[in-house]
């Protein structure tokens, strides 16, 4: 399968293998119109990732693993190491940084299939505050 | 909106494979037992548009926002995705390095004739 290039607002110009672009068959809660992704990493923002629409030019979620934020993050049954992935998705907000931890993105990397699932567990928040602004009198 | 009444212990059926049950009310709260089949999310709207609120405020994130946060976090780097691999991400650096070598390539092939 061919290597595509695709155009980003985010990071330019890359190259994409279609091991790379995820299916979301329903979108993400508030995006269901847009399906398909590309999964990125940039060094400069690792250990970030971004999940970038294909579809709509400047939209993309920075992702994180769950277990940067909790050792202990337990997604339940669905998760096969096998073939799945799992990521949350950042906010940065002028506090600080939120994570998604009630709502996970899950991959599929045999189908290239992705979903926005909701945990039933209800100790999990939808903007979990993980990381606050270092103050260091600089405006960036 | 089609209105209801019903009294504790009776039910609604939604579809053939959705069933409410009015548990007890008391004080102004209502439980309800709900069974839906496992492809159904059932959740509290609250909870739904938060989620969605939360999705909406990082769908613009720009990388360069993000990146002082790298190193104000002090993440653990040995932490990683519990995933056995992560070939299935595209990594900005190997784009530009492809690139790179693309051009190299061409060079190379231009050197030979």
């Amino acid at each position: 399968m061919e290597a595509r290039r695709i155009h980003t607002q985010q990071f330019g110009e890359l190259e994409v293998e279609p091991r790379h672009i995820f299916f979301f068959e329903n979108g993400l809660m508030g995006f269901e119109n847009l399906r398909e992704f590309v999964l990125v990493s940039d060094d400069e923002s690792a250990p970030f990732k971004w999940l970038i629409s294909i579809e709509e030019s400047g939209i993309g979620f920075p992702l994180l693993s769950p277990w940067h934020i909790d050792a202990a993050y337990d997604i339940g049954n669905e998760f096969d190491p096998d073939r799945n992935a799992v990521f949350v998705v950042v906010t940065l907000s002028p506090s600080g940084l939120t994570a998604n931890m009630k709502a996970p993105v899950l991959l599929d990397t045999k189908s290239q299939s992705g979903r926005q699932v909701i945990l039933p567990n209800e100790q999990y928040q939808p903007m979990f505050s993980f990381g606050a602004v270092r103050s260091t009198g600089e405006r960036t | 909106m089609l209105v209801l009444s019903r009294k504790a212990g009776e039910v609604i059926t939604i579809g053939s494979s959705i069933r409410i049950t009015v548990l007890s009310h008391e004080r102004g709260i209502v439980r309800l037992g709900i069974e839906a089949p496992r492809s159904v999310a059932v959740h509290r709207k609250e909870v739904y548009d938060k989620i969605i609120e939360a999705n909406i405020n990082a769908a613009k994130t720009e990388p360069g926002a993000l990146k002082r946060f790298v190193v104000a976090l002090e993440m653990d780097p040995t932490i990683e995705q519990e995933s056995k691999s992560l070939a299935f991400i595209a990594n900005t650096s190997k784009s530009q390095e492809n690139n790179e070598n693309a051009m190299n390539k061409q060079n190379e092939s231009q050197g030979d004739k």
